[in-house]
């Protein structure tokens, strides 16, 4: 998959001050899961996404933890409320080091 | 040897800015994030059953029923296990005094039980989130709230999976 850790994040188009806004979030991912040889699970560094954080004006509002039994290519949805105009971000972060990164600009209409 | 100083100076005082710079690009939040290479076995959930991670994860503190405060929307039947789409919405208002610390969503009968857990902070507004799971086969899935104060809240659902998706 060459587009691993592509980020599409969605936020309504309007949006008032002090609304709780739903955010949706999805990521280009394999979310590897548990291989398996004559039963017996085998160990390696599986491929996953294990924390995602959402970043508001700076501050972490939410964590996700997550693990192997969240499907490819994961989504999320979440709220949060809009109390300045600033960047909204979400982190990824997988178990092979990698970081991907989705922002959004929230602006008030 | 005028020049010579100047230029170690120069590059002393640059690689000084470099270091602090370096110093505060770390995100300044509660908890480190740190990009963890951590995917072996033994660093995932053990292979338990639901009532392990039950107790794993919240001791023998009583849990109370949630069914009236917490909304759990769904599918009956999923065709595909690979893609189950769930959503979670706790009705309580979310005020710095009180509020949703975290979500849990646990399927009993996958080989590691826990499918993710949300932490929330009341900057969140409402405490409702999604996502899409992976369920091994027919299943009951649990929802646990756990409120700033320590109570845990739970409801339960089963879902009927016509296809596996190897739920982790």
């Amino acid at each position: 998959m060459a587009e691993i850790g592509r980020v599409r994040i969605k936020v309504p188009s309007s949006i008032k001050p002090g609304d709780v806004v739903r955010v949706r979030v999805l990521v280009i991912h394999p979310m590897e899961i548990v291989q398996r040889r004559d039963g017996k699970p085998m160990d390696k560094n599986y491929h996953f996404i294990n924390r995602v954080a959402v970043i508001y004006l700076g501050t972490e509002i939410a964590q996700f933890e997550t693990t192997q039994s969240i499907s490819e290519n994961p989504f999320f949805s979440f709220t949060f409320k809009a109390t300045e105009p600033g960047p909204l971000k979400v982190t990824f972060l997988d178990t092979h080091g990698g970081t991907y990164e989705g922002a959004t600009d929230i602006k008030f209409s | 040897m005028d020049g010579v100083t100047a230029v170690t100076r120069r590059t002393m005082l640059r690689a000084g800015a470099l270091l602090g710079l370096a110093g505060l690009v770390g995100p300044g939040l509660g908890r480190p994030l740190r990009a963890q290479a951590q995917g072996n076995l033994s660093s995932l959930g053990p292979e338990e059953s639901v009532d392990a991670t039950m107790k794993r994860l919240f001791g023998s503190r009583p849990i109370r029923d949630g069914a009236s405060l917490i909304k759990m929307e769904l599918p009956l039947i999923a065709e595909n296990g690979a893609v189950v789409p769930i959503s979670v919405e706790i009705d309580v208002p979310m005020t710095p005094q009180s509020y949703v610390k975290s979500i849990y969503i646990i399927s009993d009968k996958n080989r590691r039980p826990l499918n993710a857990r949300f932490s929330l902070t009341p900057a969140m507004g409402q405490a409702s989130i999604g996502t899409n799971l992976r369920l091994g086969e027919s299943t009951d899935v649990r929802a646990v709230a756990e409120m700033s104060d320590g109570t845990l809240l739970m409801t339960k659902r089963e879902v009927k999976v016509t296809v596996g998706g190897c739920g982790g």
